[in-house]
C-alpha cells in the first residue's frame, strides 16, 4: 500500500485516530440530504441562495431562473488516473429552490468564491416590507 | 482559565473530514481534497516526516441583519491526515488550492521509478 488512509493506519496517537473515525464525513451517500447542499438567507434588501460547489468554475454552472425557482445545474467531473480511493462525488447534479415573492429578475447577481456559490436576488418593490401609518381620528 | 475560554470558542466549529480523492496517474500521486469555503489564508498544510497533515478552516459570517431561513451547511473545521511513502519525493510536493478543492501533487521519487535489469550473460 502506498499511501493508506485507513483509521488503522499512521495516524500519530490513538485518539487521533480515534477522533478521524468519529468525524462525520462529507462525502455525499453518508450526508443523506440533496446535492448540492443549499442555505437560504434573507434581509430586508434581498434573497440570498448559498451553496456549497468545491471544484467547479461558474462558467461551468447552469444557473435559470423562473417564475417561481431558482434551478442550480451542472457536472462534477472525475479525474482520470488509477484511483485508490474516491470519496469525492461526481456527475450530474440539480438543485431547484423555489422563490416565493417578487424578485427584481434584471438584478440576480452569482458569484463564487473558495468554491461557494452564492446568488442575491433583490426583493421587488411590491414584496418589501412597509410600514402603514396609522391614523388616529 | 483564559485559555480554556479561547479553546472552546475554537471548538465551536464542527470538525468535518473533507472528501477526498487519490489518484496514481504517470507522474505521481494526487490528491484532492473537498474544502469549500476555505481560503488560502486559513489553509494549512504540514508535512512531518512520513505525516502530511492538512487542515482549513471555513467560517461563514452572516452580514447584519441577514436571518437564515433554510440550512444545510455551515462552516467546519478540515483536518485530514495521510502517510507518505518513501517513494514520494517530499522536496518537490507541490500544492495549489482552486475553487474550494485541495490538489496535492506527490512525484515520485527519481530512483523509484520503474527501470529494466539488464542480465549480463557470463
Amino acid at each position: 500500500m502506498v499511501i493508506d488512509l485507513s483509521p488503522f493506519y499512521g495516524a500519530t496517537t490513538p485518539f487521533d485516530r480515534l477522533f478521524e473515525t468519529l468525524w462525520p464525513s462529507m462525502a455525499i451517500s453518508q450526508r443523506g440530504t440533496a446535492y448540492p447542499p443549499v442555505n437560504i438567507g434573507e434581509d430586508d434588501e434581498n434573497l440570498y441562495v448559498r451553496c456549497e460547489i468545491p471544484g467547479m468554475a461558474i462558467a461551468d454552472l447552469d444557473l435559470t431562473l423562473t417564475d417561481s425557482s431558482l434551478v442550480i445545474k451542472g457536472e462534477r467531473k472525475a479525474e482520470r488516473g488509477k484511483y485508490y480511493r474516491q470519496e469525492r462525488p461526481t456527475g450530474v447534479f440539480q438543485r431547484v429552490v423555489n422563490i416565493s415573492g417578487g424578485v427584481s429578475r434584471d438584478k440576480v447577481t452569482a458569484t463564487m468564491r473558495d468554491g461557494l456559490l452564492e446568488v442575491v436576488l433583490p426583493k421587488s418593490d411590491e414584496s418589501k416590507p412597509k410600514k402603514i401609518s396609522i391614523v388616529t381620528v | 482559565m483564559a485559555d480554556s475560554v479561547a479553546k472552546a470558542e475554537e471548538r465551536r466549529l464542527p470538525r468535518v473530514k473533507p472528501a477526498t480523492d487519490i489518484i496514481e496517474k504517470e507522474d505521481g500521486f494526487y490528491i484532492y481534497l473537498d474544502m469549500p469555503g476555505v481560503s488560502k489564508e486559513h489553509l494549512v498544510i504540514d508535512l512531518n516526516e512520513d505525516e502530511l497533515k492538512v487542515s482549513g478552516k471555513a467560517e461563514y459570517a452572516l452580514a447584519e441583519g441577514q436571518k437564515l431561513g433554510h440550512v444545510e451547511f455551515g462552516g467546519g473545521e478540515y483536518f485530514r491526515s495521510f502517510t507518505v511513502s518513501h517513494i514520494v519525493d517530499k522536496e518537490r510536493i507541490k500544492a495549489s488550492l482552486r475553487d474550494g478543492v485541495l490538489e496535492l501533487h506527490l512525484p515520485r521519487q527519481e530512483k523509484a521509478q520503474p527501470r529494466k535489469i539488464e542480465i549480463q550473460a557470463g
